[in-house]
This record gives structure tokens, sequence and C-alpha cells, in this order.
């Protein structure tokens, strides 16, 4: 079995044949090859003997894939081959996301332009509050508010478009 | 004794205050907004009483409601907690008007301390050592200037009546001074409807020391010893500690009596704590009280052996301190991790959401104030805290072991955590020497990001699980087939 991964954003492909029966494995990774021993326990846990050592692990299903915690630590699977969707919110802080939406459901605070006012692309639009924390929604390209969709005040959540932004013509000024 | 209490919080500290007072037979009153109907702290008390929609303002901020639900049931005293309304004195002055006992101290002390610059004549003319500045808040703009370059740059403009970063300005120089000045004051004006502001002397990367107090009504003030808490992000503590690895016999004697002629002076009574900066190698400066339970309060009880919540009741019902300051003693070392619902890869941000799988660890010198349980969905409405992990060791060494022992057995899956980020920050080198001040996460941790080699084990057990649920061995809840006697049968009582 084959099997393309994307790990916290990280392409990782990795060939896994059973053998000696249902729970051990050939396992290749990268340039190296392991032995996998794996049983689900009813508690939920996942024991794995890698090599000869014992790990832990824990998995859910997610929307998007599969978290799975190990060590104290959590990472988002995802089967590259399956077609799942991105991570919401797993944009790094530099990217700016094509739609005007929260990444999580929030509360409007503020919102700082009218419909008609031309925008450039990094400005902001909106501020959301969620948690006790203010975050600025910006503009994903220059252009015109052709729309806002919210109110101060107003409970939104990832996937409602808060100001449609209108591409002009690019033109000389 | 109390026969009843209300508890006027959520969360993992809601949780922490029901339990002791289960154990001294205090009945228990909880509120609930819309969002918690089925919330630990809820589930936990003997009562529970709907005060509201999910928004703050119209439930845990909601004073009026808060003491109807008291007066409902008939509740003699009440708990504020921590945050919400534990600090407010308008509301501790309607508790006590309703004819009910505050577990914390009298609202004119909460008045008196809230208000910045008085709290610091008070400690000033009690001989307790206050940061550099004014003495006094003003809006005047020529005054404010004067002061600085008197002072000397760096300067803090602070909001007198502030709190929460609000009205604050770091000023480097004079060039940027009536500016800064006219941005705090508006922002006073507008979060507190008091633009007044005033100077501090601004420390570089100080430490941050607590102390950790009990005062009854008679006057009887004893210190529990301090609380490191310098480890911050967005100036808020994300780790604690106990005893302080800054700290001489000789400094922590000093500033112990600091904070005891500070609470002395300030006629506190209930738990209360003291806060210090500390410059190093032996300064400190005196920076406010914070008059209620604080998060962090469990690294004291483990190495006091006290349960404060319990000494808490006990003043508020009128009993004296049961012990004097000789007989307080500290044993080992403790430490806090403060787990928050939040990205640590996305620079914390907030993360609520269902809680699809939640195992607490457990063990010697382990302990973990929790509010959440697996399946319980995380309200986007409040803080982000989920739960505190707290560990106890024989020194500070065997402490942060048992703390990354105990964080690597904490999944808490279907949200992100600061559980990872945590764990990184407890094994660090500057950690482990002891090395801590409140930029430490800036200096050392700017831009965090997961350990990369982990994936590959990731990785293995995606694969993994995928066969082994293939293989028929699903967990029980994924269970396909119809359940058999064996499994669906209660205990046999006869």
């Amino acid at each position: 079995m084959h099997y393309q991964l994307d790990i916290e954003g990280e392409a990782v492909s990795l060939g896994f044949s059973p053998v000696e029966g249902k729970n051990t494995a050939e396992v290749s990774v990268d340039a190296g090859t392991h032995r996998v021993c794996f049983h689900a326990l009813p508690d939920g846990r996942l024991h794995l003997v890698i090599d000869g050592k014992a790990i832990e692990a824990f998995l859910v299903a997610v929307d998007n894939g599969k978290q799975v915690f190990i060590d104290g630590h959590t990472f988002l699977v995802r089967n590259a081959g399956k077609g799942y969707s991105r991570r919401p919110g797993a944009r790094s802080a530099d990217e700016i996301p094509d739609q005007v939406t929260p990444p999580m459901p929030s509360v409007v605070v503020r919102i700082l332009v009218r419909a008609g006012d031309r925008v450039r692309r990094g400005q902001g639009l909106v501020v959301v509050s969620a948690m006790k924390m203010e975050t600025t929604l910006v503009a994903p390209h220059d252009g015109r508010v052709a729309g806002i969709n919210t109110a101060v005040d107003a409970k939104v959540a990832p996937g409602d478009i808060l100001v449609d932004i209108e591409k002009e013509a690019s033109k000389d000024e | 004794m109390f026969k009843k209490v209300l508890v006027a919080n959520r969360g993992e500290i809601a949780v922490r205050i029901i339990r002791t007072c289960r154990e001294m037979g205090i009945q228990t009153v909880a509120v609930y907004s819309d969002a918690d109907r089925y919330a630990l702290h809820v589930l936990e008390a003997e009562e529970a009483v709907h005060i509201g929609p999910s928004e703050p303002f119209l439930s845990y901020l909601n004073a009026e409601r808060i003491v109807e639900a008291a007066r409902k049931t008939n509740a003699e005293a009440l708990h504020p907690g921590y945050g919400f309304l534990a600090e407010n004195a308008e509301f501790a002055a309607l508790v006590e008007a309703a004819g009910l006992s505050f577990v914390g101290p009298p609202h004119a002390v909460i008045r008196d301390l809230g208000d910045k610059t008085k709290a610091r004549k008070i400690m000033q003319a009690a001989g307790v050592p206050v940061i550099p500045g004014t003495m006094e808040a003003t809006t005047d703009m020529d005054t404010l200037c004067a002061e600085a370059d008197r002072m000397g740059f760096p300067v803090l403009v602070k909001a007198a009546a502030g709190g929460g970063g609000k009205g604050m300005r770091t000023v480097a120089g004079p060039e940027d001074m009536r500016e800064a000045c006219i941005a705090a004051i508006s922002e006073a004006e507008k979060a507190f409807g008091n633009g007044s502001v005033y100077l501090e002397k601004y420390l570089v990367n100080p430490r941050h020391i607590e102390f950790q107090v009990l005062a009854d009504r008679r006057g009887h003030v004893v210190h529990l010893f301090e609380r490191e808490c310098s480890i911050q992000r967005r100036h808020q503590k994300i780790i604690e500690e106990t005893p302080s690895p800054a700290l001489t016999p000789a400094l922590r004697e000093s500033m112990a009596n600091a904070a005891v002629s500070a609470a002395a002076a300030a006629g506190y009574v209930n738990a209360g704590t003291v806060e210090f900066l500390f410059v190093p190698p032996d300064s400190f400066y005196f920076l406010e009280v914070n008059t209620r339970l604080q998060v962090e309060h469990p690294v004291t009880e483990m190495i006091t052996g006290l349960d404060l919540v319990r000494h808490q009741m006990e003043i508020a019902a009128g009993k004296p301190l049961p012990f004097e300051q000789g007989d307080v003693v500290r044993r080992g070392h403790a430490l806090e991790c403060r787990i928050y619902a939040e990205d640590p890869t996305a620079r914390f941000f907030p993360c609520p959401g269902p809680i699809l799988l939640y195992r607490e660890p457990r063990g010697p010198g382990i302990r973990v104030d929790g509010g959440i349980y697996q399946g319980f969905e995380v309200p986007v409405e409040y803080d982000p805290i989920l739960s505190k992990v707290i560990t106890w060791g024989e020194d500070r060494k065997a402490a942060i072991n048992r703390m990354l022992g105990a964080l690597r057995k904490y999944p808490i899956l279907g949200i992100r955590t600061t559980v990872p980020f945590l764990m990184d920050v407890v094994q660090s080198d500057p950690f482990n020497k002891g090395e801590t001040n409140t930029g430490f996460i800036e200096e050392h941790f700017p831009n965090w990001s997961p350990p990369e080699k982990m994936h590959r084990l990731a990785a293995i057990a995606f694969a993994a699980a995928e066969l082994a649920g293939a293989a028929g061995t699903r967990p029980p809840w994924e269970a396909k087939e119809p359940a058999t006697p064996w499994q669906t049968l209660g205990q046999w009582t006869l």
C-alpha cells in the first residue's frame, strides 16, 4: 500500500506492506525502512512498536483528515491522494486568504470600510472578536467594496463572506 | 460554616471551588449561560441556575441575575472565582447588600486597590517600594511631559483606572511622548470612562514574582511564599512555579515582609496576591494586588499542603486563621502549565470547537484542574483556558521532568491546544537554567513550530490506524455489530 500524505503542510510518502499476518508491516518512509507492529486497543489508543520501540498514539477523524497525537505533539495528517481540502486556519500568518471570512466563529466588533470604498490588498476591512481576542480581516486583493454583508455585533462563522471586494479592471490612475 | 454557596463562574475554576465545597459539606449552586448548559461545572454542582444567553455581558457579567440566583436558591455566600466579576467592587457591594457573604475582600478594599494611583499611595505610605514614577493621575500633557523628562526615558504611560493593558503605552524617548499620552488617554477614556494617566519607569524584561497572602477579619495576615510567573505571552501568564529560582532566602524574606505590610496597609481580608516586578540582582517594586483567587494558586497549594479555597471559605465565614506564620512550611517545587484552546503555530489564535478525545495524565505528583470533558464543545464566547497541569517534585528538576511526562500523556483532540508549545518551553535550556523574564517567549520562541522530525511517526500512525481499523479492531464506540448482553447488562445488585 502506498500513501501520499500531507502532514502540517509537509508532503510525506509512505510505503506500507503487511507481513506476517495482519498486525505487522514493513514501512518505508524517506530512505529508511522500519518494521512496525500495531494494535488498536479498545480504549481508543493505538499501540505501535517501531523497530522494537513502543510508541503510543491517539487518533481522531476531523473534517479534513486525521488528528494524530504522539508524545504530547498533535499533527493534522491528510491523505493527499483523497483530495482533502486545506485546513482552515492552517495558513501562515503572512498569507492572505482569498475570501473575507472569519477563521473561526466570532462576533463583529468594528467595520472599517464602507460600500464603494477603494481598498488595497492587505487593508483592514472588519475587526472580529473571538475568545477575548480581536482579529482584523483584510482585503485579499485591490478593488472596490461591492457590499458589506454584516453588521457590528453580528455572530459570524467561517464561510460567511463578510465583505465583497470587486476586482477593478487594472487602470493606472 | 455556610450551608450553601453560589459559585459565580465557569470552567476549571468553578469546578475546583465546587470540589472543595463538597469536601467541606457545603452545598453548591452553579450558574450557567446557554452555551454552558452541559459544562462540567454545571454537572459537578448540586444545583444549577440558568442566568442568560452565551454573551458574557448577559450572563456571567450580569450582576443582578447572579445575585437573584443566589437569593432564589437560598445560598448564604458567593464565590466569584477569577475573571468576570471577581474584582468588581460594585458587584461585591451588591452581594454584601443582598445579605450574602462575598468570598473575597470587602468591596471598599477592592475599589482602593483597583485604583492604580491610590494603591501606589497606600503602598508608599506603608514603606513598600513602588515603581519610580508619578503619584497623581492627570490628563495634563505639559505635566506628563515634564515629569517624563525628569524621570528619564523609557517610561510607561498607564491608565489610573486601568487593567488588561488598556490605556497603556511604552515611550522610548521625548519625541514620542505627546502622541503616546494622547493615545493612552483616549483609550482609557473609552475603556474605563476615565482618561487620567500616570507615569512609571519602564523596566526592561523584569521577572514577575508574586506573594500569596491570607488575611482574616481580625487583621491577622500571613504569606504563603512566592510564585514566579515570568513566562508570559500577550502579557498573560502561561507557566508558573514556586519557589522562584531567582530568590535568595534573604530576598524572599524581605519581599514576603513587604507583601504582608502591603496587605495589612490595605486592610486586606481573605486570599490575595501581592505582585512585584523583580529586577536582578535584588531590586523589587510593588506592581498591584490581585483581590481574588489566582489562576496559579495550585502551585502554592502543592508546596504548602494548604487548600486555599477552604481557607477562603473559613475566612468569609468569620473564622480566624488557624495558624501563625511560623506554622507555614513549604516542601519541594511545583510547576503549573496553563492549557489553552489556542493554535501555537498560528500566533496563539483561539481554537474553540468540540473535544473529540480527552485523556488526563495521572501519576504521583500530577494534578489536573480541568473544566472540560470528551464530547464537550469549547464555546467561542469565553476565555480559552481549558485546564491546568500542576506537578510537584522534590526539587525543580524533578517537577520539570514530571511536567514533561504529564504533557506527553495529555491528548486533547478535535481542537488545537498549547500542550506541544509548553513542552518545548519546559524542555528548553534557558528555562531549565531558571533564566526567565517577561520577555522570555519573544526572545526564545518568537515563531514556534512543532518539530518536523516527528512527522514520520505521525505518518506511520496514520497508515497503521487505517489498517488496524480495516482489521476489525475498531474502538468500541465505532462498533458495527449489534451489542451482546454482556456489553449492555449493568452491574448486578441484589
